[in-house]
Order: structure tokens, then C-alpha cells, then sequence
């Protein structure tokens, strides 16, 4: 992404398939609410290991909230009352009409890539694609 | 001794060389596995041409959802407007 300042704009569709993503999906919206989003999508991935087995991993993860100094119970009883819900729906209607099925899933402009990919990968896509863009004509 | 062994030389063919029946038969036979497999090609070739429509169909279908634009509340990195747009759908598990 520093790469290519200024000429790529990433947009994050969390994706919930399974009800303990569907938890740390509106985890990271209320973390959202509290204006640290990143800080817990960061998170939630570096510490993966300790909440993703978990059936009910909220407690959990309102403990990691004060890592990041996140009110915890303020998140807490945000996914408890369901209010990001709407948002995990809505990126999740928008994905599978983009026929997402799996994760992960990235559109670089038009062009789907589907699972784990090298960095170089993207990057060549990243060039191809600005390349075309900016192609006079195009 | 060349007129008997000639003799005996075409007695042995035809006693061991297939009958017409059997010769129609074995053709037939292979007609049959050679149009069989002609089918099952037109087939694979004609279902193949079918998927690939209906994806590159599918695929239109996806491009102008694409251009759709980010929601006021959705996180982004990255200037809105940039030359490239890369959307990412992530599970947390």
C-alpha cells in the first residue's frame, strides 16, 4: 500500500462466515464506534490463537479491547446489542452478489484474486491495473 | 517340398485367422468406442462452452456491482477517488 501512495485506495469488507466471526466482526465494528478500528482488526488477527476456538469468544475479546485502550464493556454491550449487525449483513449481502465464497477474497479494480496470495502477486495487479487506467484512451 | 509347405502354410491361416463374423464384429466394435468417445468430447466440449458463458456472464454481472462506492462508514486506507480500488472480504477466523 506505501508503495503506491496516493493511487490505491483499500476498502476492508469484514466477512464473517461462521457465528465466532460473526462476534469478532461486530467486535471490530464497536471498536469502530470508539475510533479504533484498525487497532482491533490488527488485534484480532495477531491474536487469533487465544479467541477463534472459543464458542462464545466475546469475553475474550472485551479483554483484548483494553489493550488498545477500548472501553471494554462499552464494546461489550455494543455486540451485545446487536447494533453493527446491519453493517455485517450489508457487507455480507455485497459480497455474495459479488459471488464471495469463500476468504480471502480481494477485487483489485475489476480483477478477483481468491485465497492467500504473495505479496508480489498484488503488486503486479496493483501495476497492470495503473497501468490501464491511466493508458491514454482508456 | 515348397507346394507342401505353401500348403500347410495357408491351412495354419485359415485355421487360426478370425472368421468374417468375428471381423464385422470386432469392427462394429470399435465404430461403437470411437463415436463413444467422439459423443462424450462433443459433450465435455459443449458443457465447457456453457460454463464459461454463464462465468463470463456472471462476471459482467459483478463489474458495475464493483463500481459501486464505499459506504460513508466503511473503513478505507488510501485517498476515495484513487486510480485503483481494492476491495477486500476478510474472516476474522
Amino acid at each position: 500500500m506505501q508503495r503506491f501512495e496516493g493511487q490505491v485506495q483499500l476498502v476492508l469488507y469484514p466477512f464473517a462466515l461462521n457465528p465466532i466471526s460473526e462476534v469478532a466482526t461486530q467486535a471490530a465494528w464497536c471498536a469502530g464506534v470508539q475510533g479504533k478500528f484498525w487497532e482491533f482488526h490488527q488485534l484480532l488477527y495477531r491474536r487469533q490463537e487465544l479467541w477463534y476456538r472459543l464458542p462464545a469468544p466475546l469475553e475474550r475479546l472485551s479483554d483484548f479491547a483494553k489493550d488498545v485502550q477500548l472501553d471494554a464493556t462499552a464494546l461489550k454491550s455494543c455486540v451485545e446489542s446487536g447494533q453493527t449487525q446491519d453493517l455485517m449483513k450489508a457487507d455480507k449481502a455485497y459480497g455474495q452478489q459479488l459471488q464471495v465464497s469463500s476468504t480471502p477474497t480481494v477485487f483489485i479494480n475489476e480483477q478477483r484474486i481468491v485465497g492467500a496470495q504473495a505479496e508480489s502477486d498484488f503488486v503486479r495487479v496493483i501495476r497492470q491495473e495503473l497501468e490501464r487506467v491511466q493508458r491514454p484512451g482508456q | 517340398m515348397a507346394k507342401k509347405s505353401r500348403a500347410r502354410a495357408r491351412a495354419s491361416r485359415s485355421q487360426y485367422a478370425p472368421s468374417r463374423a468375428v471381423v464385422v464384429q470386432r469392427r462394429w466394435r470399435l465404430k461403437l468406442i470411437v463415436g463413444g468417445a467422439i459423443l462424450v468430447l462433443a459433450l465435455g466440449v459443449g458443457l465447457l462452452a456453457r460454463y464459461l458463458q454463464a462465468r463470463s456472464l456472471q462476471e459482467r454481472d459483478v463489474a458495475p456491482r464493483l463500481q459501486e462506492k464505499a459506504r460513508e462508514t466503511r473503513y478505507t486506507r488510501g485517498p476515495a477517488g484513487a486510480p485503483v480500488v481494492i476491495k477486500e472480504f476478510s474472516d476474522y477466523t
